[in-house]
Order: structure tokens, then C-alpha cells, then sequence
């Protein structure tokens, strides 16, 4: 017993002259790092283009293992990687594709066209989520040589490169084209074959993965020689181990009142940034009185959005705009003007005759009080307190809200059944959220409003509106690059009237990590650290 | 299985110590916990019908800034979105307290009800009913609770619901065990052959027997209740958005206070009550079963 | 009385398929379902027809019997599966897990038997002095305590202000050390759970000791004991403890059954990677494979823990026996 005592007394020492010692050595952004910890919540399975779990951080850490066509660039826009050239035709149905040739596998094997043509094929005879969509319209591949491909598509595709190019890794024929059940495929030991600047050495499930760095990524020597990825159970307990520096990085963005805290902790920083994911106040139109313009926009009106930035993300998110579009983003339309108004919320519901009739503080529609539920999944406490705040604003202007707390489950199943919005809506009012992907091409939103289903898959709350479809539809044929941003300032004006839905906030992105261990990470607008730019050498960024 | 029928399967005979116990004076503990028992009971019942009166805020009303320290104006502080601690401790009570009362009062009807069937009916009936004992008490809560909360609705009354039908089982092995040595006594035996009816013979001579029991087993019950009323909003199952002292401490877990320093004005106050509680109806539970349970009894004659 | 134990097997057999039934059957009866893991977070972005193709793949477009029945047929070709989400076998998630939560579980068992045992005696035999009014209280107050509650009460005094002990995980993460080391890490890791699990679990035993400890006090043969002249010592380890043992057995011989399920609340408090946290990440995302195999483990687990509380009942209580 005295034994194990002086081991555990001997293991604390230790590891507080580890700190002490980490946390004198003067950083140096340009030093090359031996090791570097990163937290992450939940297992990401294998991470392989078929098995990676999460969105985020589980793409991003696939794409650390392989390559793809475009990748993104700081300011969040795709950027040639593995091609040196792009040619599309003028029906815009082929573009034509010249690869580099100096890109390798980690097993010694060249990237060729072949993995290309492969990729495509097998993404459309195995489709998985998002790459089933990315590459959707795909029609056939045709090597030409070794480092020179056409892609050929259905019908022309807007934004093919960022959706299909910048978002699919280009993973080994030689490897995959033997696995023919490639969700439950399970490869022995850890060999996920990429061209990526990491490579998986090791993975201990529910504990720890192991990067080691490719000496010859064709971009140059990652910074990191050895990046290991943490498994925490839960956010807190991953703010607990990087208090005490067992790990280096967070790789989940810190919730706000966290922001402070670790400021004070000195060799901490935090980079902070814009995120293009959104809190939302989505109204079902089958459900009146949402179907009235007029309620909508009261609705928007009497919620006070700076307030509950201010009150729950303690200043760390923007304000929403009635156009959807971050301010961040390139193609935001400065003429969209949100505001808070209660007189104007009432005035609105005075104006459509929904009134306060019998005296009791709520107003009545066609002689029913204005009561609805807001749901709102159980295991988010930010949006829980949002909708608690909006309730208390509502019953300012007379509508009585009661706050319906789901099981997460429940709560899509009831506002988007089976994920297809063809499939009705079970909720009157609801707290939502989209992740940055749908924001981050500005280009996508038509998929949130347009009335016809095949376009608007995301249109949750059955808006129907006949200006919207036509901007929509001419988005989708547009071509120049400049009428494209002028329909999509349109859209953003037309979404604002209509009010499909309520943009509250976009929360921003704040990451928080040992700088005086290692610097210089990346932040690609909109998107976070998570990426490759952020482990390999600055001059190599695209 | 047989653990919490054991106390009352024999009918053995009083305790009979040394004589030199004998001469001590004894310490009455039933009646000392019985006391302090209803004390704190009282005392917390008070507190959640006088809320109002008692808490210095609205407990819904952001009477402060967010995460503010204790002051003058706040002594334990404000939450994430600047409501007055103390305020929702003070209303947590009413919460608390009636979900773990109705609860056990569900608890108690079902599982008397049942162990009163089961224990009559000891062949048929009571076996299929113990046996439906048996499943309740190993099927796995959390997806019933999703089930239940899905197709109940989302209210307070569900919680109550679950609660009350997570612990009945225990309360019916016990009613039905005691059941089964009622009916071999010779009062029961002599109305059977005077041919009276089974729910006469139930309802007039075995439940008025059984009652005491019961009750005895719901003050029990309703401290486990409030311990699970805490567990289950604690694990976010309940509605995070009631003032309950579970909820309390459900935001100081989600919003990372007890990192913090805060955790001695969010953490602390909340678990105490919680456990006060507890330990209230426990020490009642403690005194009923003294005299209900003749060999507890203190014997010093 | 061999029929009889003949109909009791029966009936635990009869138990045991309906709560094998139920536990493929609830959580198919939640609202919801799991095509978010089957096809990856981005299956919004899928069109219906690739949606009906991950549901076919996974088995899940077909008649629930039909299901039902493979459910049986798998499990009785000891088939457990794939997990939807981390897209692993099932008997190897179970397998990294399981040791975790028995190493916790186990261990406040163990302490809880001797601490309960113990304490339970001491109460007993000086029944009503200070010694026993404090033992009863303090154990009456251990049990009122939430265990979450005391939990993140250790945590913030123990970990957090003191730094003595990690707050939370079964190991330091990616912690390479000697063998020696890992161990004394792991065994860092686990001492706070038990505490709070032990604080739990030791009134529960400490009860059924007192209780029963007190009945045996006062029965006949003791009595007996007594006035043939033996020493208070004999009486009270040859004659009262022996005789207080089997209940408390029983107590703890399902508690072990129960142990297999992890504490969902503890676990959570420390986020400490065993089985009843599994349940609850996999509850939400409706990973129908694991949540059945995770069941059938629990659900066997107290099974054969009652059985063996059952058998063990009448051999230890030498009462019963006499009889």
C-alpha cells in the first residue's frame, strides 16, 4: 500500500515538473513540435471515408489522412491542391482535370487519375451522407492519362467545385477496390492508406488515436511530428484536462463562459473566429397562424437577439440577420436590417386582427389563444436557455410559449421524420440549428426555402414562396460569378421578407489551446482549426 | 430476492437482551429520529408553501448579471443567465418535494395494490405477478423513460410517472410477503368460512392490517424518490427548464461551474437540500418502521 | 420439492425470454430512429432513394418478426453484431468496456461487504449505546446523499482545489508508461468513483447486517447459547455472525448482478468509459445492436445473480437448512 502511494506521490511530482517546465519554455511558432495533444469528444470509429462518425471533427480529421481535388484556403473559399489545372466545358457538363504527380500514398503508391475515376465510381455504387451528395449528378470518369481525368456530369451543377471537388478524399483504388462492404469493412490493424499529411498509427478505441507525420507529404513536412487525438467522454472533462495541460488543443470549440476563464491561464490562448453555424427559431407554415407573413415577423420582432447574445453566449456570437447569411460572408447583403421592436410586433399582430380579447394577456387567433409549444432538444443547454429567454419576450407581446424539453431523437424525428422534409412536420414551433457546412457555401441556401422539394431538401418549415423559387432557379443556372452574388443579395432580401424562419445568432467559434507548446494554427473562415493548414508549414498553405 | 421481504417472513419473538442492557437507560432512537425526521420534513414543506414570501426574487426573473458571486443583493450568487440562486432553491422545494411525494404516493397504491393480489392469490396470480416484479425490476429504465416521456408528454406528470413506476416493485414484494402470513391467521381463515367474499375479506381484514406497512414504505419511498428526481434531472431526463434542486445542479454540471470556484455557492447549497430532504423522510421511514416492526421495538419492559 | 425447483427454472425461464424480448422491442418503440448513424450525420443531405438503400443494408426496410426472429437466431449463434455508430463488433465494444465499469463496481462492492458487514455487527451487538445511534445515523445520512451530488463535491475539493486526484476517465489520456506505472494510473483514476460509490452502497449492507443481526440476537438457540456459560466472543462470532450472514449475501450477490450495469450517474460524473454510459450515448442515437447486447448482459447478469442468491440462501442460513 505504502508502495503504491509513493508511485501515485512520484507520478504527481512528476507530471507538475513536466508543467512547470512546458510552461516556461518560451514559444516559438516555428519550431517543429514532437507532440502535440488534441481533445476530441466521442470516438470517431476508424476514420475512414466510410466509418468517420461526426461531422465535425470527424471530417475534418479524415482529411488529415487524405487529400482532396480543391481544398480550402483561409478565407474559406476552395483552392487548387491535387489539381494544377481545371478546364470545364461550355455546357458545363465535363471539366477536365490535370492532377499533380508528385503525390504518394502513405504505402509508397502513386495518386494517379485511376483514384480519382475510382473514388467517384465507388462513392456512387456505395453512397455514405455527405459524399453521396457531393457528388450527386456524376455521371461517368474518364482517364485520360495517368495524371489527366474528365469528370462528366447528368446536368450542369453549380458550385461542383467546392461541393464534389474541395469536400471528397481521394482514397487508393488499390486498397478499396477489394471491399465490398465497406461500412463494416474492418482493416486489420490500423491501415487507412491516404495521401494525407498524417498518418494513423494507432488506435485505441474510446481512448486515444495516434498521428504520425508523413515525411513526404508533397506539400511539404507537417510541423507536428506526432498528433495524438484524445477521447473525452464529455466537454467538461476535456476542459479539465486542458486546465492541467494533459492536453494541448481543443478541438471542440469552447462554449462562452468558458472564453474567460481560460484566457486567464497563463501559455493559454484563444483564437476566435467566425463559425457559420446558426441557432434558429423555425414555424411550421401548416400550423396557423404561422402561415401569416405578419405573425412571422412579429414573432422576429419581439425577440431581443442582442440580448440573448449578450445574456447567453456572454458576447461571444454575432447578432442573426433576417437573411440568413452570416455578415461575415462575402455575398452578405448589408441592405438586410434585423431589428428588435416590440411596438412593431404588436402592432403587426394588431394589424391581422390577432388580439387580446378576453382580457387574460394573451391574444386570441379565430377565438384560440396564441399558446404554442417550442421544442427543443433536451441535451443542448445553450438552446434550452434560448428558448426560455424567447418565452419570457413572447408573453411580452402576448403570445404564451411553453417550452417543450425532447429527447434529441424525438425532438428530429418530430421536426424533420426520416430526414426528409417530404415527410410533414410534427411541431408548431421549434429551436433548430444547421452546422457550418449549409452556411459555409453561401450558394446553398436555396436548399432551406425553395418550395419544390428536390431543391429545398432542407426546407423544414414548408414556406412556399414564389419570389424566393425564382431567384432560386436562376441561381442555379447562373454561371458568373458576379450575377451570382447579386441573386444570392437578393435571396437574402427575399428570405428577410418572407421570414421563413428566425436567424437568432451565429455563435462564434472560439478555440483554445497551449500556445506557448505550439502556434500558428489556421483558422479558415467559418470553418474552425481543425484542418491540415494548421500542422504543415506556412508557405504550403494554398 | 428475497432481501427486503426477510424482516417480516418470521414471526419470531421479541428481543431479549443481557440483563445488564436491560438496566441501562436507553436511548429512544426511534423516537429521536422520528422527531427529527418530521422536523426537517416540516420544515422544507414550509419553505415550498412559502416561497414567495421567502425568496428574495422571481427565481424566473434575470435579477442579476450571469454568473455573478455572492452579494449583498445575491447571497448565493446568480446562474448562467443571472437568476437568483437562493430564489430557486427556495422554489426548488416545491418541485422537489411533490415530485417525491405523488411519486411514492403512485409508487405506493401500485405496489400495495399488487402485493395485496399477489400475496392473496399466492398460486397463479401471485406468481405471474411476481414474476412481473421480477422483469420491471431488470428491464433497462432509460429507454422506457424515453418511451414513456415520448407517448406520456412532455410534463411533470411524466416524471412522476416514471418515478412511481420504477419503485412500486419493491414496496410490492414487501406488502405481498406480509399478505402471505395474514391470511394463514385464524380472523382471515374464519371469514373465508363464514363465506365471505375475497374483496370483503381483502379490503376489510387483511388491508387495514397491511396499512401501516404501506405507509411506512411510502415515507421510505419518497426518499428515494427525491434521490432519483435529482439523478434523473441531473442526467438532463427530467425538464432542465423546472426550478428543481436537481435542475440547479444540472446547470452547474452543463455549464462547467464546478471547475469553478462557484461550486461552493451552485454546487454545494443544492446537494445539501437534496440530501436534507432525503434524509428527513429516511429518518421518519426509520421511526415508522420501529413500531411498526415489533422486534426493532425497544423491549426495556 | 424437485418439481418445485423444476417450476421455479421454468418461470426464470419464462422471465428471461420476455425481458429478452422487451429488450429488442423497446428501444425499436422509440420515436426516432437510427438512420442518422447508419448513413452519417450528413443523411439530410441525402436523396430518399439513398436513404432506403442504407435502411435495406442495415436490415431495417423489413417486417419487425421478421427482425424479431433474426434477433433470436443471431443471439442464440452468439451474433451480436455491428454498432451503427462506431461501426465496430459489438462483443468487442462490450469487451473494452466492461472490465471498466466491473473494476469500479466491484471494488465499492467489496468495500461496502466489509465495511457494512462490519459496522452492521458493531451496531447490532452494542444495539442502542452512542456507538450504534452514530453508526445509524452516519449510514442513514451516507444514503441521503445524491451520488452525483457527492461526486462533483470529490471532484471539486479533491481534484480541482487540491489536485491530489484525477477528476475524471479510467487512465490518463494517451499515458505511455511502464506497466507499473499504468497500473498505479489506473488505480489514481478509480479511486474517487468508488469512494462515491461505496458511500452509496455500504448503508444498504450496514442495514441488512443490523437488522437481521438484531432479529438472530433475540432468538432462541442464542439464548441458549448464552446460558450454557460461552463466552461472549464464542456467541458472537460462532453463533450470531454466522447466523447473519445470509441475508446480507443475497444483498450482495444481486447487487453484482446489477453491477454489470455500470451506474449510469457515476459514470457521467466522471466520465468514466464503462457500460452504462455506453447505454445512455447509444440510447440517443438509437444504436438498436448495441442497446440489445448491452441489455442481454445486464439482463443475465441479474438473472443468474437472483438464481445464485436463491441457491445460495438456503445453504447459508443454517435455520433454513435445519428445516
Amino acid at each position: 500500500m505504502k508502495h503504491y502511494l509513493k508511485t501515485i506521490l512520484g507520478l504527481l511530482i512528476g507530471s507538475v515538473l513536466v508543467f512547470a517546465f512546458s510552461s516556461n519554455t518560451i514559444a516559438d511558432s516555428h519550431k517543429r513540435v514532437d507532440r502535440l495533444r488534441a481533445a476530441i469528444i466521442g470516438d470517431e470509429s476508424t476514420i475512414n471515408p466510410f466509418t468517420y462518425v461526426t461531422g465535425e471533427p470527424g471530417w475534418n480529421i479524415l482529411m488529415m489522412q487524405y487529400d482532396s481535388l480543391y481544398t480550402l484556403g483561409i478565407d474559406g473559399q476552395p483552392q487548387p491542391w491535387l489539381v494544377t489545372k481545371l478546364v470545364r466545358s461550355a455546357d458545363r457538363l465535363t471539366y477536365t482535370l490535370t492532377l499533380r504527380d508528385d503525390v504518394y500514398y502513405n504505402d509508397g503508391k502513386k495518386l494517379t487519375a485511376h483514384d480519382v475515376k475510382f473514388t467517384f465510381d465507388y462513392l456512387t455504387k456505395y453512397p455514405v451522407g455527405r459524399f453521396a451528395k457531393d457528388i450527386r449528378g456524376f455521371s461517368s470518369a474518364n482517364v485520360l492519362n495517368d495524371y489527366k481525368i474528365e469528370i462528366h456530369l447528368k446536368k450542369p451543377r453549380a458550385g461542383y467545385v467546392r461541393k464534389a471537388f474541395a469536400d471528397v478524399p481521394i482514397f487508393p483504388r488499390h486498397i478499396w477496390s477489394e471491399v465490398t462492404d465497406p461500412k463494416k469493412h474492418q482493416f486489420e490493424s490500423v491501415t487507412n492508406v491516404g495521401s494525407g499529411p498524417y498518418i494513423m498509427v494507432d488506435y485505441k478505441p474510446d481512448q486515444y488515436y495516434r498521428l504520425k507525420a508523413n515525411h513526404k507529404y508533397f506539400a511539404g513536412t507537417p510541423r507536428v511530428e506526432e498528433l495524438i487525438l484524445v477521447k473525452f467522454a464529455d466537454e467538461s472533462s476535456s476542459h479539465a484536462a486542458f486546465r492541467t495541460n494533459s492536453v494541448d488543443i481543443l478541438f471542440k470549440n469552447i462554449p462562452p463562459e468558458q472564453i474567460s476563464m481560460l484566457k486567464g491561464i497563463k501559455g493559454v490562448s484563444i483564437v476566435q473566429g467566425p463559425l457559420f453555424t446558426t441557432q434558429l427559431v423555425i414555424m411550421n407554415y401548416d400550423h396557423k397562424p404561422f402561415h401569416m407573413v405578419e405573425v412571422r415577423k412579429a414573432i422576429a420582432y419581439a425577440i431581443d437577439r442582442q440580448k440573448l447574445v449578450d445574456t447567453i453566449y456572454l458576447g461571444a456570437a454575432t447578432v442573426g440577420s433576417n437573411g440568413w447569411i452570416h455578415p461575415k460572408s462575402p455575398y452578405f447583403n448589408n441592405q438586410v436590417k434585423t431589428r428588435y421592436n416590440l411596438a412593431k410586433a404588436k402592432s403587426l399582430l394588431d394589424s391581422v386582427g390577432i388580439k387580446d380579447t378576453d382580457g387574460d394577456g394573451i391574444r386570441e387567433y379565430e377565438g384560440k389563444p396564441m399558446a404554442f409549444e417550442l421544442i427543443t432538444p433536451n441535451n443542448n443547454a445553450l438552446r434550452l436557455r434560448l428558448a426560455e429567454l424567447i418565452k419570457g419576450k413572447l408573453l411580452d407581446v402576448g403570445i404564451k410559449i411553453t417550452v417543450g424539453s425532447v429527447e434529441q431523437n424525438t425532438w428530429e424525428g418530430a421536426v424533420w421524420p426520416d430526414f426528409d422534409v417530404n415527410k410533414g412536420r410534427n411541431y408548431a414551433m421549434s429551436m433548430w440549428g444547421w452546422s457550418a457546412g449549409v452556411q459555409a457555401d453561401t450558394f446553398r441556401a436555396p436548399e432551406l426555402v425553395h418550395s419544390n422539394t428536390g431543391v429545398g431538401f432542407l426546407n423544414l418549415t414548408g414556406v412556399s414562396n414564389k419570389e424566393i423559387d425564382r431567384i432560386s432557379n436562376l441561381m442555379d443556372t447562373e454561371d458568373v460569378l458576379a450575377r451570382r452574388v447579386e441573386l444570392v443579395k437578393q435571396l437574402q432580401a427575399a428570405i428577410a421578407e418572407e421570414m421563413p424562419f428566425i436567424t437568432l445568432m451565429y455563435p462564434d467559434g472560439p478555440y483554445a489551446y497551449w500556445s506557448s507548446k505550439y502556434d500558428g494554427l489556421a483558422y479558415i473562415s467559418g470553418q474552425g482549426i481543425v484542418n491540415k493548414l494548421s500542422f504543415i508549414p506556412k508557405s504550403a498553405w494554398p | 430476492m428475497k432481501t427486503s421481504s426477510l424482516a417480516f417472513s418470521e414471526n419470531s419473538e421479541i428481543s431479549i437482551v443481557s440483563k445488564k442492557r436491560k438496566r441501562k437507560r436507553r436511548f429512544n432512537s426511534g423516537r429521536v429520529s422520528g422527531i427529527a425526521g418530521c422536523t426537517i420534513v416540516t420544515c422544507l414543506i414550509l419553505a415550498a408553501i412559502f416561497a414567495k414570501q421567502l425568496s428574495p426574487y422571481d427565481p424566473s426573473s434575470q435579477s442579476g448579471k450571469p454568473f455573478s458571486p455572492p452579494s449583498a443583493e445575491h447571497l448565493l450568487g446568480t446562474n448562467d443567465i443571472g437568476q437568483d440562486i437562493l430564489s430557486e432553491l427556495v422554489y426548488g422545494a416545491r418541485i422537489s418535494l411533490t415530485i417525491g411525494i405523488v411519486a411514492s404516493i403512485v409508487a405506493m397504491v401500485i405496489g400495495t395494490t399488487v402485493g395485496l393480489l399477489a400475496g392473496y392469490y399466492p398460486r397463479v396470480l401471485g406468481r405471474v405477478l411476481m414474476r412481473f416484479v421480477d422483469i420491471i425490476l431488470i428491464i433497462p429504465f432509460l429507454p422506457l423513460l424515453i418511451l414513456l416521456a415520448a407517448y406520456l408528454g412532455r410534463s411533470l406528470v411524466y416524471t412522476v410517472l416514471i418515478i412511481g413506476a420504477l419503485i412500486w416493485a419493491g414496496t410490492a414484494r414487501v406488502i405481498r410477503s406480509q399478505v402471505l402470513t395474514i391470511v394463514k391467521q385464524d380472523y382471515v381463515l374464519a371469514a373465508r368460512t363464514i363465506g365471505a367474499s375475497d374483496l370483503h375479506i381483502i379490503v376489510l381484514h387483511i388491508l387495514p392490517q397491511v396499512l401501516l406497512l404501506a405507509v411506512g414504505q411510502f415515507v421510505q419511498a419518497t426518499s428515494g424518490a427525491i434521490l432519483l428526481e435529482a439523478a434523473l434531472s441531473f442526467l438532463g431526463l427530467g425538464d432542465p427548464l423546472q426550478k428543481s434542486w436537481g435542475t440547479v445542479l444540472y446547470w452547474a454540471q452543463v455549464r462547467g461551474v464546478f471547475l469553478t470556484p462557484a461550486w461552493k455557492w451552485w454546487v454545494l447549497p443544492p446537494g445539501m437540500l437534496i440530501s436534507l430532504a432525503a434524509l428527513g423522510f429516511a429518518l421518519m421511514g426509520f421511526a415508522l418502521e420501529q413500531v411498526i416492526n415489533p422486534r426493532l421495538k425497544n423491549n426495556s419492559k | 420439492m424437485r418439481s418445485s425447483r423444476g417450476n421455479r427454472i421454468l418461470e426464470y425461464l419464462v422471465v428471461f425470454v420476455i425481458a429478452v424480448s422487451l429488450n429488442f422491442f423497446l428501444p425499436r418503440l422509440m420515436p426516432g430512429n437510427p438512420l442518422a448513424l447508419l448513413a452519417g450525420v450528413d443523411v439530410g443531405l441525402m436523396t430518399p432513394e439513398e436513404k432506403a438503400k442504407v435502411k435495406e443494408e442495415a436490415g431495417l426496410d423489413r417486417p419487425l418478426w421478421e427482425q424479431y426472429i433474426d434477433y433470436w437466431n443471431d443471439l442464440l449463434h452468439g451474433d451480436f453484431g455491428y454498432s451503427y455508430k462506431q461501426k465496430a463488433p459489438i462483443t468487442k465494444m462490450i469487451g473494452d468496456r466492461l472490465p471498466w465499469t466491473l473494476l469500479i463496481t466491484g471494488s465499492s462492492l467489496i468495500i461496502s461487504a466489509i465495511f457494512g458487514v462490519i459496522f452492521g455487527a458493531i451496531s447490532a451487538w452494542n444495539r442502542a449505546k452512542p456507538v450504534d445511534i452514530g453508526l445509524l445515523w452516519t449510514m442513514i445520512l451516507m444514503g441521503s446523499m445524491p451520488t452525483f451530488w457527492l461526486g462533483m463535491m470529490l471532484i471539486s475539493i479533491v481534484s480541482v482545489d487540491l489536485q491530489l486526484l484525477p477528476s475524471f476517465g479510467a487512465m490518463t489520456p494517451a499515458f505511455f508508461g511502464t506497466f507499473w506505472e499504468s497500473v498505479a494510473d489506473v488505480a489514481s483514476h478509480t479511486i474517487l468513483p468508488v469512494i462515491t460509490l461505496s458511500v452509496w452502497s455500504i448503508p444498504g449492507v450496514y442495514l441488512t447486517m443490523r437488522y437481521t443481526m438484531l432479529s438472530v440476537l433475540g432468538a432462541d438457540f442464542i439464548r441458549t447459547a448464552r446460558s450454557k456459560g460461552l463466552s461472549e466472543k464464542t456467541v458472537l462470532f460462532r453463533h450470531v455472525v454466522r447466523n447473519s450472514l445470509a441475508p446480507v449475501v443475497t444483498v450482495l450477490a444481486i447487487r453484482l448482478g446489477f453491477a454489470f450495469g455500470g451506474t449510469v450517474v457515476v459514470e457521467t460524473v466522471f466520465s468514466y468509459p464503462g457500460l452504462g454510459r455506453l447505454i445512455f450515448e447509444s440510447v440517443s442515437g438509437r444504436d438498436y445492436p448495441v442497446l440489445q447486447a448491452t441489455f442481454l448482459v445486464i439482463t443475465v447478469a441479474v438473472l443468474v445473480s437472483n438464481i445464485l442468491a436463491d441457491m445460495l440462501y438456503p445453504l447459508l442460513d443454517p435455520r433454513a437448512k435445519a428445516n
